[in-house]
């Protein structure tokens, strides 16, 4: 229950800081943090497998997506710019911190890897062999459905961008009379490859 | 107070993170940020789903772990909306320079 109170209060900490957080930035690494503090739930209900996931495709792979578009758009607040001039330090002594801490690790006692009955009693119950069961017996038609639909996001999104780029290439045709504007300096460079490049 | 937390403690917790994430989605004017409190709903319902599936391997019946496959598939599903949707958003941004979804009128049926 203290766990619980402790977690839960990360969590909505986290959630007000999406809803209410000017910059986009750090509201996204607000969600970042309530994704890893699910994670941490998951493992208090059983769900180790879940929790894995969670970290590895949600607070991970999604989030990076998030970030990299946020980044890529400039979405910026009105907050002034200004150097972090503490942050080069701090990066180099949280490394040496890190390699020295690994170095001893290793160095100080090698014979403290736990054997492999400990690790099979701490997976015990872990949730892989009953949600494998699930997804590959009852669950079977919706993991293939899955399946396709991560297929067809995949070619949804190519085919968004795809797209884009003819639309551009049909603009900068030399017999469309229709004056360009001055402002995507992307198109100058469009005529070139549409012609050379194929 | 020790011990471990309840089921309605953990659903309750999961109600709140959905309604803030709808209050997000109801009041933040970037579609970005939109689109990271319908992130944060998608979580919510997925800790209600875990903390039933708790529930029910306490109670040792057999479809105890029917619910954590639903997140799994409902985190693959997720993983394919955010692709699409943040390409949906890279090309609203190409197209008029900003992400205002109070000037995102054009598409009505």
């Amino acid at each position: 229950m203290l766990v619980f109170g402790v977690l839960a209060a990360i969590m909505l900490v986290g959630a007000i800081g999406v809803v209410t957080l000017r910059q986009p930035v750090h509201a996204a690494l607000s969600l970042v943090g309530t994704l890893l503090t699910l994670a941490i739930a998951y493992v208090q209900l059983h769900a180790h497998f879940l929790a894995a996931i969670q970290v590895i495709v949600y607070a991970g792979a999604i989030m990076v997506l998030f970030l990299f578009v946020i980044m890529l758009l400039n979405l910026r607040g009105d907050e002034p710019q200004r150097r972090l001039t503490w942050i080069r330090p701090a990066a180099w002594i949280v490394g040496v911190g890190a390699a020295g801490g690994i170095a001893w690790t290793v160095v100080s006692d090698p014979a403290q890897a736990p054997s492999a009955a400990e690790i099979a009693a701490v997976f015990q119950g872990s949730g892989v062999e009953e949600v494998a069961d699930q997804l590959f017996g009852r669950f079977v038609l919706s993991f293939q459905l899955v399946g396709v639909l991560l297929l067809t996001g995949i070619v949804a999104a190519v085919g968004l961008v795809q797209r884009k780029a003819t639309e551009t290439e049909a603009r900068t045709r030399p017999k469309v009379a229709v004056p360009m504007p001055p402002s995507e300096p992307v198109d100058a460079r469009a005529p070139v490859s549409a012609d050379g490049g194929r | 107070m020790l011990g471990p937390a309840p089921t309605e403690a953990w659903v309750a917790l999961s109600a709140a993170l959905f309604a803030i994430g709808a209050i997000g989605v109801l009041t933040r004017r970037s579609a970005i940020l939109v689109f990271l409190s319908v992130e944060l709903m998608l979580n919510a319902a997925n800790l209600a789903l875990v903390a039933f599936a708790r529930q029910w391997a306490t109670a040792g019946t057999a479809v105890a772990f029917s619910g954590q496959t639903v997140v799994f598939i409902v985190l693959a599903i997720a993983a394919a909306e955010v692709a699409v949707g943040l390409g949906i958003l890279v090309s609203i941004f190409r197209d008029r320079l900003s992400t205002d979804v109070d000037t995102l009128s054009e598409v009505r049926l």
